[in-house]
């Protein structure tokens, strides 16, 4: 992208890209099942939405950077734009319901091709890990998911869900 | 520079397109049925695509080092639109989600699962130092911040940390995505497995709650109402989680593993 140019308007358009992408990949998605979410005006309402919402996350991000309380400024920029969308979100019923027209699948498409991508030049890393931690891993990632699953289920089952 | 990135953007068409004309497949595999969404496909297609060996020729104007700079830099903002997704998923549900909200806080004690499983069987597997990072959570910015603080990343536990941060940003969705529906068949209600997919990182939880949505798609919005909630209560608690709770958890653990050893 070319230098200088302001860094809002940069995030602007990465924005615009990735509801363009998720479009696309709605109208993909449609393509192959007719019965899948359909595009209508109010999925370019919800996108719309979506986009403004980030935009103002980022907004409230950087203005959160003058705050003093540390934990407040490591608070990441992906959490205060779903608190933003949150409130906004129920303060009118209208942006849930364009935002429900966006179909859920066809927004992570889209960001799991660009993680795939940014990750390209890290899969030579993967020779610095052994097999050892490899395994540690999957033991790690299997710890915290069933160890809140089981948690979660407990605490239903007690509150009689 | 600019025409560059016009390959990658035709390229995430290309990519985007195949990914959903393979759809969602269920795949059964002894007793359980794992599903495969375009997600995974899309990302196994780039990463394979991107292995060194095929970045000749054309490949090197997709793959350029300022494309897949481009698309590291700005991952986190292409995720933004999602986050706001959840915004909305979260409001419909909200008085639910508070009048159980004790329940949402409880699971992320679950989060020190990474240490009272993870530690034991790296010991086992003759680990030490670098099993203090390598268990402290799933390696994501938190621990790997609170890891080079306290030990810098050039020492054991900094390269613990670091191993499994590369092993979860190359392969934490697709594992997520993967084990999410097995957990499923093991009995375990869908709200909790939702509430469960806010691990802290977002393309894990996007891949975790996806599976559940392509699953039980009579469920989609309370799924992803419990998984945004959940992710947001671990971006604030997370780190206390980590500072308070399994660090010092760990470390006793630790030294009552290795005892005698030093």
């Amino acid at each position: 992208m070319a230098t200088g140019m302001n860094k809002y308007v940069k995030y602007g358009l990465v924005l615009l890209l990735s509801i363009g992408l998720i479009l696309f990949t709605q109208e993909i998605k449609l393509l192959k099942n007719p019965e899948s979410t359909p595009v209508t005006a109010m999925t370019l309402y919800g996108l719309v939405t979506l986009w403004a919402f980030s935009m103002i996350g980022i907004f409230v991000s950087d203005l959160m950077q003058h705050v003093r309380v540390k934990f407040i400024r490591d608070f990441p920029i992906l959490g205060w734009v779903s608190l933003t969308s949150l409130v906004f979100c129920l303060a009118s019923d209208f942006f849930v319901q364009a935002v429900s027209a966006v179909d859920f699948l066809s927004i992570t498409t889209p960001i799991l091709t660009f993680a795939g991508i940014s990750v390209a030049n890290r899969l030579v890393d993967l020779r610095k890990t052994s097999w050892k931690i490899a395994i540690v891993a999957i033991f790690v990632f299997t710890g915290t998911y069933v160890g809140s699953a089981l948690l979660a289920q407990l605490g239903l089952f007690l509150a009689g869900n | 520079m600019k025409g560059n990135l016009l390959y990658l953007i035709a390229f995430a068409l290309i990519v985007i397109f195949v990914a959903e004309m393979i759809g969602f497949q269920m795949l059964p595999i002894g007793g359980f049925t794992i599903g495969l969404l375009p997600l995974v496909f899309a990302i196994i297609i780039t990463m394979v695509l991107g292995l060194k060996i095929f970045r000749k020729g054309f490949w090197k104007k997709v793959y350029s080092e300022g494309n897949i700079n481009f698309s590291s830099k700005y991952l986190i903002f292409i995720m933004l639109p999602l986050m706001a997704r959840y915004g909305a998923d979260v409001a419909p549900h909200i008085r639910e989600i508070l009048s159980i909200g004790w329940v949402f806080i409880i699971q992320e004690l679950g989060n020190l699962g990474t240490v009272l499983i993870g530690l034991p069987i790296a010991i086992m597997l003759g680990l030490r130092r670098e099993a203090i990072g390598a268990t402290l959570g799933i390696g994501r910015e938190g621990e790997l911040a609170y890891i080079s603080e306290k030990y810098t990343l050039e020492s054991k536990e900094g390269r613990g940390v670091l191993s499994i941060y590369i092993i979860g940003t190359l392969f934490g969705a697709i594992f997520f995505s993967v084990f999410a529906p097995i957990l499923m068949d093991l009995g375990i209600q869908v709200e909790a497995l939702a509430m469960a997919s806010g691990v802290g990182s977002g393309s894990m939880m996007s891949a975790a709650s996806a599976t559940l949505v392509a699953t039980v798609p009579d469920m989609e919005s309370t799924i992803l109402a419990y998984a945004s909630a959940s992710q947001l209560l671990t971006s604030f608690l997370g780190t206390f989680t980590m500072v308070f709770l399994a660090a010092p958890l760990q470390q006793f653990m630790y030294k009552l593993m290795v005892r005698g050893e030093e």
